[in-house]
């Protein structure tokens, strides 16, 4: 058996590469990807206890968090696209209407 | 017993319902509700003289009719009816007055053809009826109101024609100086009630004779800490601020010469029956209050001399025949304060009286005098009316020589006995009377001056303008009013006879000791005579005492008004007060007394209120606005982390999420 | 079930009026308003319960049912009127509909709104004076502050945003502090009290039942929510220095918004001293006397001095409002049955007069577009009505014997010259009594520039009688603040009757 330590590790791993992207990219699509990525960590996460503690609640919320993100990718993608209609573009620090 | 003293309330309502009629329906009404007044004065007078004459047989009336605030656990505060032979012969002075001068309002509005004639009618039943429940007022909380609403009254009517500048101005004047005086006086009402717990009058429960109980260690009230008689006399000189106010004594005189604004039938209801006369009449009511203090009563009567004096001389070059009138009442009064300090209760009454008697009289005779000139009150404009109008000539005559003292004059008498009383209980051993003495028989002298100076310009000499010459006529109804006063003046003096009777030992025809002396035990002339902290003292005999007295007195009221006769009884009279110079400027302008007050009130009133508008935008408001504005600045500051770029809000989270762990991981010792 | 029906009437004409159309929603808003003024008057002609309503008297109109039950503590909907409340009910009722009359001119945008928003507000403000549940009534307290700010945002002068908001935000955060004053003490009682009703913490609080909370001793715990509360309370009253709200509030708000504020929101703030600070804490408010009368005194004297700098009509009676709310202040801290019952009455007696002023004002100004002193002088020549109206209601407001004005102030006067709290209070008394001549001063100068004199007017308008509609409202003020003055004891009786259990007891 693998120790739970890997799994929090690789978990570890995948949310630095995914909170990496979003704090340096600048493209929106890239940015979903990341934001994906730390989504993915956290499921490592619930799966890899599940799987210790041999209980399958943490399977379950694994399999929700899935169809969450299925559902936020296509909001995400929606908003991309409304972001690529009025800025042309699809870099996030062109739209800042909502600042200050 | 329903006696006719039952009916002393409707003595107040008549002129209120008046007062009613006139403003809800007089510009319907003939004569712009004139006769509703008339008819209500008249019946007041009617009941008044019952009363008088009821009084008389012995009976006294003191009854509570209306609670006014019922007090739970505490007293009640009520109004009252007190009719006793002071209030009886108020009464009858008042209305009195107010009925002639109702009917001279018919002469002197309705016949010059005044606008808003309701109002004035409304205006004057509302006064007299104030007056009259200030007269029978028993208590005094309820003096105090119907004392405030005189005031109303007198603003009311002196601003009565609003249109021009100077009536408002007048009329606000009065009303706020008498306001300041009444402000001590309302402390003074509050002070009677906290220290005695009543405000009555009359009584063994009233607070003058709890107060002399006091003194004499028979019952136990609040002094707040003083001595109970150093706590009497303070409150009695903050009610004092009230009689100062409104009886135009020095230094609150200022209102009085400016209400001459007013018409003149109203000058002559505030100046004789009234407004001025109600202060005088609250030291008389309660004057077993002040009685009991010798402090007060020497204030009071060296207020009263130098009022006195003082407004003489003022009147001694005024041009105008209502402005010598007003100064000398303001002086009159002070002849009234002077006698009530001096002990000389009756004297003072008595004064009262004849007063209300000759000013009525001087003010409605200057009325029929300015009819006459088409409304030009200036005296220099006058001259040679004595053939013109007889009748007013020979009633302005007696109250000329009743308001000059000169024997047998109603004024004569009663002003003798004032400075009678004075003198000798100043040779008792109080050099102070004796100084007020003293300035009030100087004050005789310029009395007879200026009366007589104000008589011979206006009557005497050769016409000085084409008014003079062919005067407007008068009629009845000022006719009327005058011959009443007129023969008044002349023999009221006949009350009160004391100097006849002290010299020729007549015994029983000092009518007006024997009245006052009747009544409530506590509120009797005799009473009053025991408490004063006076003892008489005599030139040789009494009797010589009184002749001295009236001789000196007489001789320089006829010295006055000789000078007078010698001056101004020429064709041709030139203005010699103008030799005074410079004495002349400042008499002129009343010794700069409006200017101080007016200074007081723009100079540093409205300065400082201006000061604290500035200090309340600048700093009180300042800290608000700035408190906001601190916030704002900090929130325009705060804000700007809020990039809308996304990334940024990212950074902000790790940071924080980071922060938070190493705060948590270093209070919580994980890295131990 | 009266009170209730009070509250649901208004509550439910607000919504038809503000739902009409624009062109009768005046009339309608009128019609609708009189129902809670028959109602409230029946109240009074019922009224048969006596004492205070927070200190164990009977409570007349009384309904307590459980509303939300919380561990421990429960809410209650409990409401019911004693001697203190039911005048300022009828007050409530009687000013709205003339306000709402006097609002027929000078309203003419959103008149359906406006109509809407002023019975939202009467309604709440029934409720404040009503409830006697702390939760219940910190809604209503806190829900007439909604459609204060849009009458006076929406309807207001030029500066209307500025007013609105500096009155919202200055009340609300004061409502803040109070409330903190006010839960602090709730849970110092701990378990002594079961709910929120005022009486029973009124009770407990009298009974000595306070404990320890937040690491404050209870005596400290008890002084520090005093201070909070009369804080919070003293900005709506308003005094001196938490007064700059007011005349900014007045001066931006259309005249019958004005009629409101002065005439009733204010009363909110005494009412609630009245009930919070000084029926519950009557030993910390005589500990703390010489500030609370200093206070008191300051802001007459100050208040009086104020309006006397002022070239605004509005602004002046503004300002004199927070001199005769500092007569209030004064008779409450004395603690004798004329001072808190003066106090009382004055709060009625100020309601009618002030009220009375501002829609005199504003019927000048709804004829001349200007309220400016020196714009203006002989209007009386013009508008012969008005102008003796305004001069009877000036002279109420300089407390001019037989009107409510006088009453509630001789009352105040003498009940706190003979207070026993502080052997001070006689001075305290004699120097806020010379406000008397200071309003005499300021408001007959005003007069004598604006209503006397020669006429002359600048603006182009035509100066003529004001309409009937106008007129009406001020003449039935005038008359009931006569009536008031003649025969105090219409109310006089209940208030002295609900005040005197406040006088004993509870640490006095």
């Amino acid at each position: 058996m693998v120790p739970p330590e890997y799994y929090l590790l690789l978990s570890a791993a995948v949310f630095c590469i995914g909170l990496f992207g979003i704090l340096t990219r600048r493209n929106a699509l890239l940015f979903l990807m990341s934001v994906e990525l730390m989504l993915n960590a956290a499921n490592i996460n619930l799966v890899a206890f599940s799987y210790v503690w041999g209980n399958v609640t943490g399977q379950t919320l694994g399999l929700f968090t899935m169809a969450l993100a299925a559902a936020e990718v296509a909001i995400g993608i929606g908003i991309i696209l409304v972001l690529y209609r009025n800025f042309d573009g699809v870099d996030v620090t062109d739209a800042t209407t909502m600042r200050w | 017993m329903a006696g006719i003293l039952d009916f002393a309330p409707a003595i107040v309502l008549l002129p209120f319902v008046s007062f009613l009629v006139a403003l809800s329906v007089g510009d319907r009404l003939p004569k712009g509700g004139a006769f509703a007044g008339i008819a209500a004065t008249a019946g007041s007078l009617v009941l008044a003289i019952a009363t008088v004459l009821t009084v008389a047989g012995g009976q006294t009336y003191d009854a509570t009719i209306y609670t006014w605030a019922e007090g739970i656990d505490a007293v009640d505060l009520t109004f009252g009816v007190l009719i006793d032979p002071l209030s009886a012969m108020m009464l009858l002075i008042v209305t009195l007055i107010a009925f002639l001068v109702h009917v001279f309002s018919l002469g002197y509005m309705n016949d010059e053809g005044e606008t808003g004639l309701p109002r004035y009618y409304a205006g004057l039943g509302l006064f007299t009826a104030s007056m009259l429940g200030f007269v029978v007022a028993d208590n005094l909380l309820m003096a105090f109101m119907f004392f405030e609403l005189v005031g109303l009254c007198s603003y009311l009517l002196i601003g009565f024609h609003f249109r021009e500048p100077g009536p408002p101005s007048a009329a606000k004047k009065a009303f706020l100086v008498t306001r300041f005086g009444d402000y001590f006086f309302l402390v003074g009402v509050v002070a009677v009630f906290a220290t005695f717990g009543t405000a009555a009058f009359a009584g063994s429960e009233s607070f003058p004779a709890l107060a002399e109980a006091a003194l004499n260690g028979e019952a136990s009230v609040t002094t707040f800490g003083f001595e109970p008689q150093t706590w009497f006399t303070i409150v009695g000189l903050l009610v004092l601020g009230g009689v100062i106010g409104k009886s135009a004594q020095f230094p609150l005189h200022t209102w009085l010469p400016d209400a001459m604004e007013g018409p003149t039938p109203v000058s002559a209801l505030i100046h004789a029956a009234t407004m001025v006369a109600a202060g005088v009449y609250l030291v008389a009511r309660m004057y077993g209050f002040y009685a009991i203090s010798p402090t007060a009563l020497a204030i009071i009567a060296f207020i009263g001399g130098f009022t006195a004096l003082f407004a003489a001389t003022m009147g001694l070059v005024k041009r105008e025949i209502k402005q010598v009138l007003a100064y000398s009442t303001i002086s009159q009064y002070g002849y009234m304060m002077l006698a009530l300090g001096g002990g000389g209760y009756v004297a003072a009454t008595f004064h009262l009286m004849t007063h209300a008697f000759f000013k009525a009289l001087l003010f409605l005779g200057a009325g029929s005098v300015i009819i006459a000139m088409h409304h030009n009150e200036n005296m220099w404009d006058m001259g040679g009316l004595k053939d013109k109008m007889p009748v007013t000539y020979y009633t302005f005559l007696a109250g000329s020589l009743a308001l000059a003292g000169i024997f047998p004059f109603a004024g004569f008498w009663s002003k003798d006995e004032v400075l009678y009383e004075t003198l000798i209980h100043g040779l008792g051993g109080s050099p102070l009377l004796l100084g007020a003495y003293a300035m009030g028989l100087l004050a005789v002298f310029f009395t007879g001056f200026y009366t007589f100076r104000m008589f011979f310009l206006t009557f005497h000499g050769n016409p000085r303008s084409q008014t003079a010459e062919d005067p407007h006529g008068v009629r009845w109804n000022v006719k009327g009013p005058l011959v009443v006063l007129g023969v008044l003046a002349t023999v009221a003096g006949v009350v009160n006879m004391v100097p006849i009777e002290k010299l020729l030992g007549i015994g029983g025809i000092d009518f007006l000791h024997q009245w006052l002396d009747g009544g409530f035990e506590g509120l009797t002339a005799h009473h009053y005579a025991d408490l004063i902290p006076y003892s008489s003292s005599y030139i040789g005999s009494e009797a010589t005492t009184v002749a001295v007295g009236a001789a000196v007195s007489l001789g320089l009221a006829l010295a006055g008004s000789g000078l007078a006769y010698l001056l101004y009884n020429v064709p041709e009279p030139i203005r010699h007060t103008d030799r005074l110079g410079r004495i002349k400027a400042v008499l002129y302008n009343n010794y700069y007394q409006d200017e101080y007050q007016v200074w007081l009130a723009n100079g540093v009133a409205r300065p400082l209120a201006r000061v604290a508008n500035k200090f309340d935008g600048g700093v009180v408001d300042g800290v608000v606005n700035g408190v906001s504005g601190v916030s704002l600045f900090a929130g325009g500051r705060v804000r700007r982390i809020q990039t809308g770029v996304v990334s940024n809000y990212a950074a902000l989270l790790t940071l924080g999420l980071t922060a938070l762990l190493l705060a948590f991981g270093i209070l919580g010792g994980w890295f131990v | 079930m009266i009170i209730e029906a009070l509250i649901a009437v208004t509550f439910l004409a607000a919504l038809v009026v503000f739902v009409a159309p624009d062109e009768y929603a005046g009339r309608l808003a009128a019609a609708l308003s009189a129902l809670p003024v028959l109602g409230s008057l029946w109240m009074w002609a019922q009224y048969d319960a006596s004492g205070n309503a927070l200190l164990g008297g009977s409570i007349a109109f009384e309904t307590d049912v459980v509303w939300l039950t919380l561990g421990g503590l429960d809410l209650h909907w409990f409401v019911g009127v004693d001697g203190i409340s039911l005048p300022l009910i009828v007050l409530t009722t009687i000013l709205t509909t003339l306000a709402i009359v006097s609002a027929w001119t000078p309203i003419v945008e959103r008149q359906s709104q406006f109509y809407g928003l002023m019975l939202f507000m009467e309604a709440n403000l029934l409720g404040v004076f009503a409830a006697l549940d702390f939760f219940a009534w910190f809604i209503f307290w806190e829900a007439v502050l909604v459609p204060m700010y849009f009458l006076i945002g929406v309807w207001g002068g030029p500066n209307r945003r500025y007013a609105a908001i500096k009155f919202f935000v200055y009340t609300n955060i004061a409502s803040l502090v109070m409330f903190i004053g006010f839960i602090a003490l709730v849970f110092g009682l701990g378990d002594s009290v079961s709910s929120m009703r005022l009486p029973e913490i009124a009770q407990a609080l009298r009974a000595g039942e306070l404990g320890a909370f937040a690491g404050l001793d209870a005596a400290t715990l008890k002084t520090v929510a005093f201070v909070a509360m009369f804080l919070g309370f003293a900005v709506k009253v308003p005094v001196a220095p938490l007064h700059t709200w007011l005349p900014d509030a007045h001066v931006e708000a259309p005249t019958p918004v004005s009629v409101m504020l002065a005439g009733v929101l204010l009363k909110m703030g005494t009412y609630a001293l009245l009930r919070f600070n000084f029926t519950m804490m009557p030993d910390v408010a005589t500990a703390l006397v010489v500030p609370i009368a200093a206070i008191a005194v300051i802001s007459v004297i100050y208040g009086a001095m104020l309006a006397l700098a002022q070239e605004d009509l509005k602004r002046i009676v503004a300002y004199s409002s927070v001199s005769s709310m500092g007569y209030v202040i004064l008779g409450l801290i004395a603690y004798t049955t004329y001072g808190v019952g003066g106090a009382t009455f004055q709060m009625i007696a100020h309601g009618l007069i002030s009220g009375l002023m501002f829609m005199a004002v504003g019927v000048i100004y709804n004829t001349t577009h200007t309220r400016m002193v020196g714009d203006m002088s002989g209007i009386a020549d013009r508008m012969p009505v008005t102008a003796g109206i305004f001069v009877a209601g000036a002279f109420g407001y300089m407390g001019l014997p037989l009107m409510a004005g006088f009453a509630g102030e001789f009352f105040i006067f003498k009940g706190s010259f003979e207070s026993t709290v502080h052997a001070g209070m006689p001075l305290f008394t004699a120097t806020a009594m010379f406000g008397i001549v200071i309003v005499a001063g300021y408001l007959l100068f005003a007069m004598q520039r604006t209503l006397f004199g020669p006429f002359s007017f600048d603006g182009e308008y035509e100066i003529t009688n004001a309409p009937f509609h106008d007129v009406a409202p001020l003449a039935v003020l005038l008359l009931l603040t006569i009536v008031l003055g003649v025969a105090p004891d219409l109310f006089f009786g209940m208030i002295q009757d609900a005040v005197n259990p406040i006088l004993t007891g509870g640490g006095l």
